[in-house]
């Protein structure tokens, strides 16, 4: 490199150095929004006390979020983090001694066991290439029956000094600790991030693969990021520990869906390789400033869990729209010379044709279907073991058993097919809980003073249901929002829309039609078994023998070469969305019949395990692999296994244990032995 | 900088003038913060109704300004609502506690700004706060007690928890099985996590039966799902006069339920009509809140209230379980505990609203937040 001709004038210096760091300028630009936003509409602008308990309150949530962020960093995803910080709350409140040498002592610890989780975690994803999120989501149950063991009920005290000394001040009236903390991890950041491993951690996450070729040890790199991350949240822990000097069980679990809010607006992209954990720090102050802003603006408070979602989605929309809107992208990508050679007509032509078992094209058809059934077939296996064990415990399972497991097993394989096909696109639905509830409310009040309304309510709530991932589907695709925050904040506006139209409680009845579906009986068997039989086939051909099911898969493989092969990759992705909006709502339908009413909140159990069970089945969560009957796979074995559980008297502790390790094991199976 | 972020700064400042103008408070009434957690659920909708037709009352209505904020299930950020809330000019709050133990330092914080601070349904164990509740430990045992003795103490039961890891459940659910434990002949088959929902109780009693058949169950004990369970029952054939003994939840569907059959009631259709199911109904009461805010504001007046306010367990029997005429306070003073399933659409609802210290609500302000008088 010659220093005279690449010397650059100052501006094209600096240019490109702000366009680069857009994603954490535009994060703090939102932070410093909503900072003045809070003190323009207080009667009294911000003082230290606010500010020293507001950097008190948001630190747990700031320091969750930067170890997230490392994760996310290398195209992981980390779902254990609100039962890790649980986990380490319930030690510290339990154990702490007055001594100043005990305290250090268990905050030392408090990290340490934020770390075990982590490498237990990293070894999993690092040594035995697994998907994070199933992972992660198996660790957090078993981290979750960790917590109860400790502790069954919130309890425990914390030594005041403790508190004093990690949220008091560092500097009387000047500088709150919590400040203090957050800045030592971030500078300790910012000399990690310059050294080989930070580089590494940066490379792995844009490519895996070439950061392999170029000698990165990727595997180690992944270890020690998962193993940084738990620490970070074991402080997080020690640091809300402080903060509400006690512990608690539940503490963690609700901060889940808000540290990834947080990182995603510190602008961090999902998938990796881009961001860094000073955005993330601002992204999570953002959404507590988002509190205080609700507040002061007295929001009713059914329109709450609106104005926040929109506010969210608001914030992500400055950060995501880099280099323009991405409509503007779409158009322009037509234009774009393909640079891959082979021309796009013969690629896309084998990619297209093949049957969309995710196999790479030029692969004989009977080694991708062998490849299909390897990754679905674990999961039957184990479903036929808890099949096993159960007859063995119960003397023999009958027709009873059978039919019971098929019905309570039909919600997760209608939800497996929308949340399936947006993950196999490298999305995710994060709105289907309330999708369910909105539409169990709407199905029944409709229902009310008429006979027989099932004829034109669902279809009008599966048009809702359609709708309601248009929306999504549109903010993913033409405003280029990450489909986390948009699914996110859906999900709260639907929960106000839910919570308005019911005035809180819900009334009425599941039409009698859905109610005899789901309870009564048809040949010997409830109805709707029938039904899901006849949707499994359906499902199944849609992914594997429509247009729309190989579009499915080419972009969840590569947008890019799926746009080059002359895919609507944004028309594909926005059905995706609908599909998984028709699908939630019709969960709805279903449960609601099953219930005979509905009830606000009864989507609520149904978001992980939609997103467990399609993961289970073999799907990989970055998009592109993976089968619908493998998921029917998973859903069959994760509701087999929490119907043996539910027959025993097996302390809820011990069950979220279990399921944890099962989950695990299944993937363990899983296992991609040839992965490059 | 980007067109987003401006629109985003004006949309905000634009609201903030519009809001800004209409909250100017005026200086007598005495400023009350209601801080809610979850509102997905009858129970919630119910107090903060409650609640609102108290702050409305004719003897309130003047010297209460009350706003109503929703933290969710998230204890951090009722932590820094409170505070917002004691920042704001709070002179009382009344608030559902998330967590019985994290919000103790930023309530001892308002407490030392004299802000009176009063929890309801929930306790917390920060002692300069003022509780209003039941004792759930009497509640698992009346109703332990109960169904060991109307199983004449043995049997297979099935226990239907709340939500594991909460002070409430783990108090209801071990003072019932301590004792369920003195009586050899009671075995528990299976127990299932209920989470205090009618939904949930659903899918997890279908599991249980799954594996238990229901003529190997003798009775059950639940905290929410009675209703759920006597629908699964009828499902699966079971007739009125076999119904298995149920322990637990309040809701109205399940007393009407209770009545003997052949009551006559107005709008009774499916398993929401009499049927004479055995059962003992008890339930956190919904007036709690609104019983807090009285409390609250003659505390602000400089009366003297006690710390721990333990509510009478609104208990009801097969034998005591009574249909109301009007709902209104003066008729629940009679005795009558249930309303009609033309008034009360949805089963679900919580009938437990009588109070003989709140004359000021009755059905109307449980359902519509319109108070007596």
């Amino acid at each position: 490199m010659s220093a005279v001709a690449a010397a650059p004038t100052p501006t094209q210096r600096f240019m490109p150095e702000l366009v680069r760091r857009r994603g954490l300028l535009t994060a703090i630009l939102v932070f410093i929004v909503l900072l003045v936003a809070v003190n323009l509409i207080a009667a009294a602008p911000m003082g230290y006390f606010d500010v020293s308990y507001l950097s008190a309150g948001g630190a747990t949530l700031a320091l969750a979020a930067i170890g997230q962020t490392l994760v996310i960093l290398t195209g992981g995803f980390d779902l254990s983090a609100g039962a890790v910080i649980s986990l380490v709350n319930v030690i510290l409140a339990t154990h702490l001694g007055t001594t100043p040498g005990s305290e250090l002592m268990w905050a030392v610890i408090g990290i340490g066991v934020g770390a075990a989780v982590g490498a237990v975690n990293g070894l999993f994803v690092a040594a035995l290439r697994l998907q994070p999120i199933v992972v992660t989501l198996a660790v957090m149950f078993v981290t979750q029956g960790l917590t109860l063991l400790v502790t069954d009920k919130p309890g425990g005290t914390v030594p005041a000094d403790f508190t004093a000394f990690l949220t008091g001040s560092a500097i009387p009236n000047l500088l709150p600790a919590p400040l203090v903390v957050l800045a030592v991890v971030l500078v300790v950041w910012g000399v990690l991030k310059r050294t080989r491993f930070g580089t590494a951690l940066y490379a792995i996450g844009s490519d895996a693969d070439a950061a392999g070729f170029t000698g990165i040890r990727v595997a180690r790199t992944t270890f020690m990021t998962y193993i940084l991350a738990g620490a970070a949240y074991g402080l997080a822990g020690v640091m809300v520990t402080a903060q509400t000097s006690t512990g608690d069980p539940l503490v963690g679990d609700p901060l889940l869906l808000q540290i990834f809010a947080a990182v995603v607006i510190g602008g961090t992209v999902l998938g990796g390789g881009r961001g860094g954990c000073v955005g993330s720090v601002f992204g999570a102050y953002s959404l507590m400033l988002i509190v205080n802003i609700l507040l002061v603006l007295n929001v009713p408070a059914y329109y709450s869990t609106v104005v926040e979602g929109l506010i969210l989605i608001l914030a992500a929309f400055s950060g995501a729209a880099h280099g323009g809107l991405p409509i503007a992208r779409w158009l322009a990508a037509p234009r774009l010379p393909a640079r891959r050679g082979g021309g796009r007509g013969a690629a896309a032509a084998v990619m297209l044709t093949g049957t969309a078992a995710a196999a790479p094209p030029r692969v004989p058809w009977r080694t991708r279907h062998a490849e299909a059934l390897r990754y679905a077939v674990p999961a039957y296996v184990c479903f036929f073991i808890v099949l096993a064990v159960t007859g063995w415990m119960y003397g023999g399972i009958g027709p009873r058993y059978l039919g019971a497991l098929a019905v309570l097993s039909s919600f997760l394989i209608v939800l497996a097919l929308g949340q399936g096909a947006v993950i196999l696109t490298g999305g995710l639905d994060l709105s289907v809980p309330w999708t369910i509830g909105l539409a169990g409310i709407l199905v029944a009040g409709f229902g009310q003073g008429s006979a027989d309304s099932a004829i034109w309510a669902i279809p009008l709530v599966l048009m809702i249901g359609a709708a309601t991932g248009f929306v999504n589907g549109t903010g993913v695709v033409i405003f280029g929002l990450p489909p986390i925050v948009v699914t996110l904040g859906m999900n709260g506006i639907l929960q106000g829309i839910a919570l308005l139209y019911s005035g809180g409680t819900p009334s009425g009845f599941a039409p009698p039609t859905i109610r005899w579906v789901m309870t009564g009986h048809l040949l010997g068997i409830v109805p709707v078994i029938w039904l899901i039989l006849i949707f499994i086939v359906l499902a199944s051909l849609l992914l594997t023998r429509t247009a729309f099911g190989r579009r499915v898969y080419a972009v969840g493989n590569s947008q890019r070469v799926a746009r080059l092969a002359g895919v609507n990759v944004g028309r594909t992705i926005i059905l995706v969305y609908m599909l998984s909006g028709v699908c939630a709502a019709l969960v709805g339908i279903m449960l609601s019949g099953f219930s005979g009413q509905a009830s606000l909140g009864m989507g609520d159990d149904y978001l992980l395990p939609s997103i467990a069970v399609v993961v289970v089945g073999g799907t990989l969560i970055t998009g592109g692999r993976g089968n619908y009957l493998g998921m029917v796979g998973g859903v069959l074995l994760l509701t087999a296994l929490q119907t043996l559980l539910a027959g025993t008297t097996t302390p809820p502790a011990i069950r979220e244990i279990l399921y944890g390790a099962v989950v695990l094991a299944a993937v363990v199976a899983l296992r991609d032995r040839t992965a490059t | 900088m980007n067109i987003f972020a401006r629109l985003a700064t004006a949309l905000v400042t634009g609201t903030a003038l519009l809001t800004g103008a209409g909250a100017a408070a005026q200086a007598k009434p005495y400023k009350v913060y209601l801080s809610m957690s979850y509102i997905g659920n009858d129970w919630q909708a119910e107090a903060e109704n409650m609640v609102k037709a108290m702050a409305a009352s004719s003897a309130l209505k003047d010297k209460v300004h009350l706003d109503v904020q929703v933290s969710g299930p998230n204890a951090q950020r009722q932590i820094q609502q409170i505070n917002a809330m004691v920042e704001a000019g709070a002179q009382a709050i009344v608030v559902y506690p998330i967590s019985p133990t994290a919000l103790d330092p930023v309530i001892r914080s308002a407490c030392a700004r004299h802000v009176v601070v009063i929890a309801y349904d929930a306790q917390v164990t920060e002692p300069c706060a003022y509780d209003v509740h039941i004792d759930q430990t009497q509640a698992g045992q009346v109703t332990g007690q109960w169904l060991a003795d109307k199983l004449h103490g043995k049997g297979n039961i099935v226990v239907m928890t709340g939500v594991p890891g909460t002070s409430v459940d783990t108090a209801r659910t071990a003072a019932a099985k301590a004792v369920f434990a003195k009586y050899p002949g009671i075995h528990i088959v299976a127990e299932g996590v209920g989470m205090w929902s009618q939904a949930v109780a659903r899918t997890e009693l279908s599991k249980i039966v799954a594996t238990h058949p229901w003529s190997s169950i003798d009775g059950l004990w639940m905290q929410v799902g009675c209703l759920t369970a006597t629908s699964m029952e009828h499902e699966a054939g079971i007739k009125d006069d076999a119904l298995k003994p149920c322990a637990g939840e309040g809701s109205n569907g399940h007393r009407v339920e209770m009545l003997a059959a052949g009551t006559a009631v107005d709008g009774a259709h499916g398993t929401y009509r009499p049927m004479g199911l055995p059962s003992i109904s008890y339930a956190s009461p919904p007036y709690s809140g609104a019983l807090a805010l009285k409390l609250a504001v003659e505390k602000l007046d400089g009366k003297t209230i006690p710390h721990d306010i333990v509510l009478p367990l609104p208990l009801v029997t097969n034998a005591t379980v009574q249909m109301c005429k009007t709902g209104s306070w003066e008729d629940m003073r009679g005795g009558c505990n249930v309303f009609q399933p033309a008034v009360i659409s949805n089963p679900g609802w919580f009938a437990a609203i009588f109070s003989k210290d709140t004359p000021e609500v009755g059905l109307q302000a449980a359902l519509h937040g319109t108070p007596e008088h």
